[in-house]
């Protein structure tokens, strides 16, 4: 039985970069030859969501979103431009087995805190795990407070927030809310697009990676999405499907 | 024009959407943009590359749409045997073969416009409200710019790439032409100072499709005032 895997972006019909990342961990996956194909689908680009399973020559394909929320792209756009009727379904005669987004995967907080090393952080600093969140929609904070609890439980930092792009806790806060000299934060998100490279550090008025005010500093990371352990995060969730 | 099918299982020329593709050697494929003159710029059979480049057009604006006429020229790719020939097809016009075998098997699974947009949500739930004037429009302007030809709006092709399903493009200009003729954002503020809007940011007052769009369903008239 031939396995195949599909990962699927939101993609953009304004902004050429932001299906970058889908492209580039299906690359990362595909050479780790653990699924027979490997491809990808959009619900702005192309393959589109509705037509990306028609490629496949697997009778078993999983389907992983690389989504931070767990929401209405999740549950309501995906499963309908894919048929999909639960978790595991029957549609053109195939088997699709359809995670969670990796946003909910507790492997991604290894990912945060590999950013978080990255850009310098240590065992005596605190960690911001920065998320977009939307007051117009409750559920996409969820899956950024999971992964500051799985962050803070593998107690590499002395301290863990979680702070918001749009929303309370904003991130405009972060001196407040945490006590370290040294503040690292990761953006909780899939691309290094407008938000994580203008409007975050616009609003923050960061000079760079490395910022000193009032005494302290704060660090800022690259988005999780981007990070080459992300495959790891996709290959693990893609697994556990395999067990349904 | 022969089948792009029958001519790949014959080792014989034949046009895909704006390629030329020709055998080259034994085993090889010579692909290029059809009509171009000069000496193009070789480029690796690497489908990650040739994705890059026809994400492009010349002027270097975005194609949201594979199938927009708009290649960019200039190129050739030589594709060492059949499988990597494929392989660069598939870059350049995702699912073009795959749609093309399965029209030709009789399994290509079409779906009609009414459901596509039946199924929208969110901010597109509006577009099925577009009238059917609308809609006609907009598939004769968006699908006129694209290499494949509207199986769902009854189209067959002779030899092209079929289309079964409209695509988010589609949706997205479905949604706003919705808009408009209910005399909502026909207008738009002034933004002729900013630079060229994309092809697809159809709530853009400059935008190429939307200003063809509200003069033809004579929604602004040829000056560009709302009616």
């Amino acid at each position: 039985m031939k396995r195949g895997l599909l990962i699927v972006g939101h993609g953009s019909h304004l902004n050429p970069n932001s299906s970058a990342p889908v492209y580039e961990q299906a690359a990362r996956v595909r050479a780790r030859g653990a699924f027979d194909e490997v491809r990808v689908g959009f619900w702005k680009e192309e393959p589109s969501l509705a037509r990306s399973l028609d490629a496949f020559e697997a009778s078993d394909v999983t389907v992983v979103p690389l989504f931070i929320s767990t929401g209405y792209f999740t549950e309501q756009v995906i499963p309908r431009e894919l048929r999909l009727s639960g978790r595991v379904s029957r549609v053109d005669g195939r088997t699709v087995r359809y995670t969670e987004a990796i946003g909910a995967h507790p492997r991604l907080a290894d990912v945060i805190v590999e950013r978080a090393l990255e850009a310098g952080a240590s065992h005596e600093d605190a960690l911001a795990v920065l998320g977009h969140g939307t007051p117009k929609n409750p559920n996409s904070e969820r899956n950024v407070y999971r992964q500051s609890e799985y962050v803070a439980a593998r107690k590499t930092f002395r301290e863990v927030v979680t702070v918001f792009m749009d929303q309370e806790p904003n991130m405009r806060e972060v001196l407040q809310l945490t006590r370290a000299p040294k503040v690292v934060i990761v953006p909780l998100f899939v691309a290094d697009g407008w938000h994580v490279d203008e409007t975050i550090p616009d609003e923050l008025a960061l000079d760079g990676a490395c910022t000193r005010r009032d005494g302290r500093e704060l660090r800022y990371a690259r988005a999780v999405g981007t990070h080459p352990s992300i495959a790891d995060v996709i290959l693990a969730a893609a697994e556990e499907a395999s067990q349904w | 024009m022969s089948d792009p099918l029958g001519a790949l299982e014959e080792r014989k020329p034949f046009t895909f959407g704006e390629l030329l593709v020709q055998p080259d050697g034994d085993e090889g494929w010579r692909v290029e943009p059809e009509g171009q003159s000069g000496e193009p710029r070789e480029v690796a059979p690497d489908p990650e590359l040739l994705r890059q480049l026809v994400r492009f057009d010349e002027s270097g604006r975005y194609r949201p749409l594979s199938g927009a006429r708009t290649l960019p020229r200039g190129w050739v790719v030589r594709a060492p045997d059949r499988h990597s020939l494929e392989a660069v097809l598939e870059a350049i016009y995702p699912l073009a073969l795959v749609h093309l075998r399965q029209l030709r098997e009789g399994k290509l699974r079409v779906v009609p416009l009414d459901e596509v947009l039946g199924r929208q949500s969110g901010r597109y739930a509006v577009a099925r409200e577009l009238s059917g004037e609308g809609r006609e429009l907009v598939r004769r302007l968006l699908c006129g710019t694209c290499v494949r030809v509207p199986v769902w709006a009854g189209e067959e092709p002779a030899a092209e790439i079929p289309c079964p399903e409209a695509c988010s493009v589609f949706v997205s200009f479905c949604r706003e032409a919705a808009l408009w003729e209910r005399g909502e954002g026909a207008g738009g503020h002034d933004r002729s100072g900013e630079a060229a809007p994309e092809w697809a940011d159809f709530e853009h007052p400059r935008n190429e499709l939307r200003q063809a769009f509200l003069r033809l369903r004579g929604i602004v008239s040829a000056r560009g005032a709302v009616r």
